[in-house]
């Protein structure tokens, strides 16, 4: 089956600093993924070259199949995409943007915008201005689906938004994924937002990438450790991802082979997503770029997901 | 497309509106006295009678000193409006998008930002040039006595009749797209983008214009008097409406150097010419680099 999206060496280079370099994923139709890493990481880099917003300086990123190319309107109808801070014409009515998305959309679908802001209270004749910063959140995500396009990304859709329009907007996110199987992909330097309803996770720092995959399988293949504090560093069936000392206790996640691994003198226990997340982000992207034998530790069927 | 632009852009037409119909009153006003001036010292008959003006030297040089002063005084406001009108629409088509953040969501709709961009240019471009022509035609009516005893050469009149003044105006709109998409804010963007445009002007009125075409030389008697300027009627060359460069004494003669009356449209088309030449530039520059841009 085709991917609903795939990366294969992807990169951007901004005049000398790599924005994001050696980028490779895929993403199944119907994932939902989210796209971790701290401001600066190359997020909307990669999200970006992914809408046809930006040329890849090498490498190519495809939706479905098509390789996605600036500025060409294929790859613009086939992704929906809610930029950060969702902006919007200020000026416009709700009534003026849906407008607007109608010349210039041809699958627009105006009975689903107006659909939805029937159902969230938003009239129709009401200036973007005058609306809360969550409604124009939910404006902007109407316009979206009603692009009717397979992808939806969303950069940073909640970064602006107070606690309470936060759960309303990522609750809109899902039953629209529940009601049309959408491919989703969610940019967010918050992990806790993203824990609740991502299947796959990407993580990026610094331009590279540290971790892709499925949320459940990196999950079972990682394991947190606690014993004494020792200065080995091998002896661990796996990659060290991550290594915390205290004065006598040290604290080592490892990625390993699904199945707890037996090990004296330590504790085993599971990680959570968002520490899984946390220690990934916490790694310096240089040190991941030159581990000689990490591939080799790697189980085979993640090594793909992850950068070389 | 056509909605969209009419939507983003229809302030600025209901400001081209008003801004024309305010033109047209004040100068309906102003050319009252001027007309029934025109009219009650019958210049125009002692034009007509005597090709050469001369019959009536004393009565017209008294009608231009007072009411080509008027004009004169607002001349230096009216010299500025295309350059304003200009910058005002053109900066924020793109400043604006970029100031607010706007480009993200308008450039990722499936029309691609190339076709946007051209289909917005084309049709506030014709809006301009309707509202250029539009105020040529009020100055024109406005300045048409005066024009009839001085001809339309002297730049006084030149400036703002034919189709140099829609030249400038979209020449300034030309320049402030591409500084918006340079600068990505629209204020700065006016700024940046009326200075060369002013000094543009400047150069082309007091540099250029002259030598256009080569100017043609009468050669005067140098009992002559020497006397030319925008209101001395008749001009040196004896022909109504030619418009004096300069005086050369040699030993025997005077050569005055000077544009013909009739050269006006060709002079105009020339000038307009230079100007759309920039316009084309600037903007074919803002649409390469934001279709090329990162791409």
């Amino acid at each position: 089956m085709t991917p609903a999206l795939q990366a294969d060496r992807l990169g951007k280079r901004y005049s000398q600093a790599w924005a994001l370099r050696e980028a490779t994923f895929e993403v199944p139709a119907g994932a939902v993924v989210g796209l971790v890493g701290p401001n600066g990481a190359g997020k909307s880099t990669l999200l970006q070259m992914t809408i046809g917003l930006l040329e890849p300086t090498e490498g190519r990123v495809a939706v479905f199949g098509a390789t996605s190319r600036a500025n060409r309107a294929d790859t613009l109808g086939r992704v929906s995409y809610v930029a950060q801070d969702h902006p919007l014409y200020r000026d416009f009515s709700v009534g003026d943007m849906f407008r607007f998305g109608r010349h210039m959309n041809p699958r627009w679908d105006q009975a689903l915008a107006q659909q939805r802001m029937k159902v969230l209270g938003i009239p129709l004749n009401r200036k973007i201005k005058r609306l809360s910063g969550g409604q124009q959140a939910q404006v902007a995500l109407a316009m979206a689906l009603a692009k009717r396009a397979p992808l939806l990304v969303l950069d940073e859709p909640v970064a602006s938004l107070d606690p309470v329009a936060r759960v309303e907007f990522m609750r809109e996110v899902m039953a629209a994924v529940a009601d049309t199987g959408l491919t989703v992909v969610i940019a967010s330097h918050v992990v806790s937002e993203l824990e609740r309803i991502c299947d796959h996770v990407i993580v990026l720092t610094e331009g590279r990438m540290q971790l892709a995959g499925q949320v459940d399988e990196l999950v079972g293949c990682h394991w947190l450790l606690t014993g004494p504090r020792t200065g080995a560093r091998a002896g661990f069936p796996g990659m060290v991802v991550h290594r915390a000392d205290s004065d006598r206790h040290s604290t080592v996640l490892i990625r390993t082979h699904p199945g707890r691994p037996a090990l004296p003198d330590w504790q085993t226990q599971p990680v959570g997503f968002e520490e899984l997340v946390l220690a990934y982000l916490q790694r310096p992207a240089a040190t991941t770029a030159s581990d000689p034998d990490r591939a080799q530790r790697l189980p085979g069927s993640v090594t793909k997901a992850v950068s070389r | 497309m056509t909605w969209v632009t009419w939507r983003q852009h229809r302030g600025e037409a209901l400001g081209g509106l008003a801004l024309i119909g305010a033109l047209a009153l004040v100068l309906l006003w102003l050319s009252g006295p001027m007309r029934f001036a025109f009219s009650t010292d019958g210049l125009a008959g002692c034009v007509a009678a005597s090709a050469r003006g001369g019959g009536c030297l004393t009565r017209i040089q008294s009608f231009m000193s007072q009411f080509g002063f008027t004009f004169n005084q607002l001349l230096l406001t009216l010299i500025l409006i295309p350059g304003l009108i200009g910058v005002i629409v053109g900066a924020p088509l793109l400043g604006r998008e970029f100031e607010q953040g706007t480009w993200r969501m308008a450039w990722s709709q499936t029309v691609p930002r190339t076709r946007w961009l051209v289909t917005k240019l084309a049709l506030v471009t014709g809006g301009l040039v309707v509202l250029g022509a539009a105020m040529t035609a009020v100055f024109t009516w406005y300045r048409s006595p005066m024009d009839q005893l001085t001809g339309h050469l002297t730049w006084a009149a030149f400036d703002f009749e034919g189709v140099v003044l829609t030249a400038y105006l979209l020449c300034a709109f030309a320049f402030a797209v591409l500084a918006g998409l340079l600068i990505r804010r629209s204020v700065s963007a006016m700024v940046a983008a009326f200075i060369p445009w002013l000094v543009i002007r400047g150069m082309v009125d007091f540099g250029l214009r002259p030598h256009f075409l080569r100017p043609l030389t009468s050669r005067l008697p140098r009992s002559a008097s020497i006397n030319f300027g925008p209101n001395m009627v008749p001009p040196m060359t004896g022909h109504l409406g030619d418009n004096v460069l300069g005086v050369t004494t040699t030993a025997v003669n005077q050569l005055v150097s000077y544009q013909p009356a009739d050269w006006f449209w060709r002079l105009q088309f020339t000038e307009a010419g230079l100007y759309l030449v920039l316009t084309a530039a600037a903007i074919g520059t803002a649409v390469w680099l934001l279709h090329r841009r990162a791409a």
